[in-house]
């Protein structure tokens, strides 16, 4: 019997349903639980997921350390806030109109840089950043500089004749929390396709996955666009949501807050980005008790997260799939 | 007409002698350590500070001023460096990108919770103008560009032939090695790192005069201007970062009188893809090393 018991594993319960089924009903009960200004908090992690999400995909599966993320990010908003200003569209057609503006911008932008390795990558997207800040404050007939966009609509839903508006912060927690679990299953639905182990291949020996018949050139060229969209995406949103786009959108201190997240969550795993953008978007929220002190305990957070974690959260995020599953 | 580009010429000499002497710490740290250092511009600004506290709470005079804030940059990097850099040896580049980036963000809003974020009048340095060849400039520039190339001469001479130099090359060479044949590579990381960090510091109190206000967030600005000159120049590279600096310092004076001042801060990046389209290893590295 002794021996039975330590040879087998023991068949544990799969707790991993429900999990999930608590996780759900707890994002929908949130804004009953929550006050209004943690629901806010909630709302721009959940923003800020989507760039991370394609950051993710980008940093966490390709391995290519990226900061051009505010860059699209910026791009987004700024597509999004015109369309709803001057054409007047709606959310939908928006928020499709950033992502697709993002990613085919991205593909003049990643045929360059992409040739780069390591370090010189990641400055030249830095300068994507650099230069969109630039453009957004002197294109000033279109973005209106310094001043930015404002009185951008609360996003509005037109079907036929019916059309109703989200507006009030429980309404669009509900609207960010759908398209962030979309966006997190599409993400689910990539790395779990042939692709996405193609994309670890790259990340893990770029010349033995090119060996092998990958097409590296194209599958990197590929997830840079991907993840342009998803950071399109969240710019949109995040137009909508604030209703002012200034050319800050495009500052570097957003495109290391992405960073953050998924090196901080565990690159290469989606749950980790997830838990990684409600931990330090919430972290910089709930440090707003303490304003003077605010940026600096955030960055001692940084530096125990690097000496404690040097992986990110992602070990231990691996071990709690596990112990869910039944199996130690 | 050939007067004035002649002075935007000088002008951009001085701003990339300042470059050159914050971007060299940036490369010679990634040359021992593979982690791009995001937190390399507070140092500048810590510098400044240093100098700036000196003189406003102790009345020094600028040239003690300038020892106190070199020293006073040491310090916060011999402490930094004790504590974090230490740590970074073989860890993977993440973690050095979020080490460094949390230590900017704690220097930057330390400095600003001493003393406000506000602009500070920094009072010192020798602003007499001088005039050479027709071209009328401060004293202090001149001081800076001797600085900046005595501060290089001796950089050149320290890593070729000292024994400290030595360890240097070999730790960027190979770590691995350098720890079988009994470098200590915890203390050339160090040591390098706070040389580094003492000449942002020099670059931002010779600088202060220049620029006569002094504010928190200055830091952040000088670490996005020289990380495109120390890839330019090719990572690890002395002598390609004081020529790349120098490019750069010329083409933004020439950008920010010819076509405007605000395009000025987008300069280094746009000359650093176009440098990067044609060589991906820099313009003075004949091989890419990382």
């Amino acid at each position: 019997m002794s021996l039975n018991e330590s040879s087998l594993p023991l068949p544990g319960r799969d707790l991993r349903l429900p999990f999930g089924l608590a996780v759900v009903v707890l994002a929908c009960c949130a804004p009953l639980l929550l006050g209004n200004y943690a629901l806010h908090a909630v709302i721009i992690s959940l923003i800020f997921l989507l760039p991370a999400h394609g950051l993710n995909l980008l940093v966490g599966y390709t391995g290519l350390l990226s900061l051009a993320q505010a860059a699209f990010f910026g791009v987004g908003a700024y597509v999004s806030a015109l369309m709803a200003v001057h054409w007047g569209t709606p959310f939908y057609v928006n928020l499709f109109g950033a992502g697709l503006v993002a990613g085919v911008l991205a593909l003049p932008l990643g045929i360059p840089a992409l040739r780069l390795r390591s370090t010189s990558f990641v400055m030249c997207t830095l300068g994507f950043v650099i230069i969109g800040q630039a453009v957004a404050k002197n294109w000033i007939s279109l973005t209106r500089g310094d001043m930015g966009l404002s009185a951008i609509p609360k996003p509005y839903f037109a079907l036929g004749p019916a059309s109703f508006a989200v507006s009030g912060t429980v309404g669009f927690y509900y609207l960010v929390l759908a398209i962030a679990a979309l966006a997190t299953f599409v993400v689910w639905l990539i790395v779990t396709s042939p692709a996405g182990r193609n994309m670890v291949a790259i990340r893990e020996n770029e010349t033995l996955a090119e060996s092998v018949g990958v097409p590296t050139w194209r599958y990197k060229l590929v997830v840079f666009m991907i993840s342009a969209t998803f950071a399109g995406f969240g710019g949109s949103v995040y137009a909508h949501y604030l209703t002012v786009v200034s050319p800050l959108t495009f500052q570097m201190s957003n495109s290391t807050l992405m960073l953050i997240i998924v090196l901080g969550g565990g690159p290469g795993t989606i749950s980790g980005v997830v838990f990684g953008s409600l931990l330090f978007v919430g972290l910089s929220e709930a440090l707003r008790i303490a304003p003077e002190l605010r940026m600096v305990a955030y960055g001692f957070c940084l530096l125990a997260l690097v000496f404690w974690f040097p992986k990110g959260f992602a070990p231990l995020i691996t071990r709690f799939w596990t112990m869910l599953r039944g199996r130690s | 007409m050939l007067f004035q580009i002649s002075e935007q010429i000088v002008n951009g000499i001085v701003t990339g002698a300042v470059y050159a002497l914050v971007a060299v710490g940036m490369t010679m740290i990634f040359g021992v350590l593979r982690a791009i250092n995001f937190a390399h511009g507070e140092y500048y600004m810590v510098g400044t500070f240093g100098a700036w506290v000196a003189i406003e709470y102790f009345d020094l005079p600028y040239p003690v001023a300038i020892v106190a804030g070199v020293i006073a940059t040491a310090f916060v990097a011999l402490v930094i460096g004790q504590f974090v850099m230490r740590r970074m040896v073989g860890a993977p580049a993440e973690a050095g990108v979020l080490a460094t980036l949390g230590i900017a963000l704690i220097l930057q809003n330390s400095v600003i919770l001493l003393f406000g974020g506000g602009y500070k009048f920094f009072e010192g340095g020798y602003i007499e103008p001088v005039t050479i060849l027709g071209v009328s400039l401060a004293e202090q520039r001149l001081l800076i560009i001797a600085v900046a190339v005595l501060v290089f001469f001796g950089l050149e001479l320290l890593v070729t032939y000292s024994r400290m130099g030595k360890a240097m090359r070999a730790v960027s060479q190979n770590v691995e090695c350098c720890a079988v044949v009994g470098i200590d590579v915890r203390k050339v990381v160090v040591r390098t790192f706070v040389l580094g960090a003492a000449l942002a510091g020099l670059s931002g109190v010779l600088t202060a005069p220049v620029n006569v206000s002094v504010y928190g967030g200055m830091g952040e600005l000088i670490t996005f201007k020289t990380l495109p000159i120390i890839i330019m120049g090719g990572l690890g590279n002395v002598r390609g970062t004081f020529f790349a600096a120098m490019i750069l310092g010329i083409a933004e004076s020439l950008v920010a009188t010819y076509v405007g001042l605000q395009f000025r801060d987008t300069v280094g990046f746009a000359t650093l893809m176009l440098v990067l389209m044609w060589r991906p290893h820099g313009l003075f590295s004949a091989q890419a090393r990382y």
